[in-house]
């Protein structure tokens, strides 16, 4: 006598459509991911500007500095002194930060094939941090050596 | 003859799906989890004062631009002057500023004179907030032409310095 041979009671889930939609999420993700911007600090609340427009191409050597405000998870004030953000986690006043920026001009000299008047000294200044605290901070980044500056902003919606 | 496995030919060979799964979802949240939301920035250069004669200076054709930004206590503009002309504060004061910079670029066109010469002096109190210096910056540096699609940015003048430092609670002189 011939028994039929018996058949599996698990269905087989055809995985082909979730793998396709994980891997252009991850895509997605990867696209959107703005790694450049790992330097910039979340603190610091930029001014608005609609003429301001992403650059087409990265300096190579640049130099971020956040100046800001400490703020609570509210994004409120909890002091009304703004401070240099530096990325070790470390907050200075600007005054404070000088001997820094000369530090930071030691070590990009010691970089080979850099001189200090091709670095691009960033600035991400806080909208509410006083105009005589950003431009010391230029003046001392000239002390120290730096020549190029740029002042960032937020990109505005344009009409 | 026989051959070794023959019989086995036609069978479907199915590769392992569940370990790639694992990974690719592994990745999917770090990419998740790591997002940040940020509006993209951009960056404005500026040229500092170095306490130099510039070559405008000498030109009587190009006057060098002033815009003088006085401050209350509070960091708040109090009053916008361009060439010592006051042009009030709040928005209509930089709109104000915006139409006297095109005035005047529109003027030295016509007269032949070059362009890149032509520089701005910001002359800001060191109380007033930062985003009243970046929109007097923005008037200066050109506008929005909005009557195309996309809009687009007019340059006018891409040379602005900043005056030396002011004493603080200096404000109010012109």
């Amino acid at each position: 006598m011939r028994f039929k041979k018996p058949t599996s009671n698990v269905p087989e889930v055809d995985m082909t459509p979730m793998i396709d939609i994980v891997f252009q999420l991850i895509a997605f993700f990867m696209v959107i991911t703005n790694f450049e911007q790992a330097k910039a600090d979340e603190r610091v609340k930029l001014p608005r500007d609609p003429l301001v427009e992403p650059p087409k191409s990265k300096a190579e050597k640049e130099l971020v500095v956040n100046i800001g405000f400490l703020r609570d998870k509210d994004g409120n004030k909890t002091d009304p002194t703004p401070y240099v953000f530096d990325g070790n986690g470390d907050n200075y006043t600007v005054d404070l930060y000088a001997p820094r920026l000369r530090s930071e001009a030691q070590f990009f000299q010691g970089e080979p094939d850099t001189e200090l008047k091709d670095v691009l000294v960033s600035i991400r200044a806080d909208a509410d941090v006083p105009h005589g605290d950003v431009t010391r901070t230029v003046q001392y980044a000239q002390d120290a050596g730096f020549e190029r500056f740029a002042f960032k902003a937020t990109q505005e919606s344009r009409p | 003859m026989k051959i070794r496995g023959s019989d086995k030919a036609g069978e479907k060979i199915e590769p392992q799906m569940a370990p790639m799964i694992d990974v690719v979802f592994q990745l999917l949240i770090f990419f998740m989890l790591t997002l940040k939301i940020i509006e993209p920035e951009g960056a404005v250069n500026v040229n500092m004062p170095s306490g130099e004669p510039t070559s405008s200076a000498n030109d009587p054709l190009l006057t060098p631009i002033k815009v003088r930004l006085i401050s209350n206590e509070s960091g708040q503009l109090v009053e916008l002057l361009f060439g010592g002309a006051p042009k009030g504060n709040g928005e209509a004061a930089y709109v104000a500023l915006n139409k006297e910079i095109r005035d005047y670029v529109d003027n030295l066109q016509a007269s032949g004179a070059p362009m890149d010469d032509v520089e701005a002096e910001i002359d800001a109190d060191p109380e007033l907030h930062w985003n009243h210096t970046m929109k007097a910056i923005s008037a200066v540096r050109g506008h929005l032409d909005t009557s195309q699609n996309p809009a687009r940015v007019v340059p006018l003048i891409e040379k602005i310095k900043f005056a030396p430092p002011r004493e603080e609670g200096g404000g109010t002189a012109g």
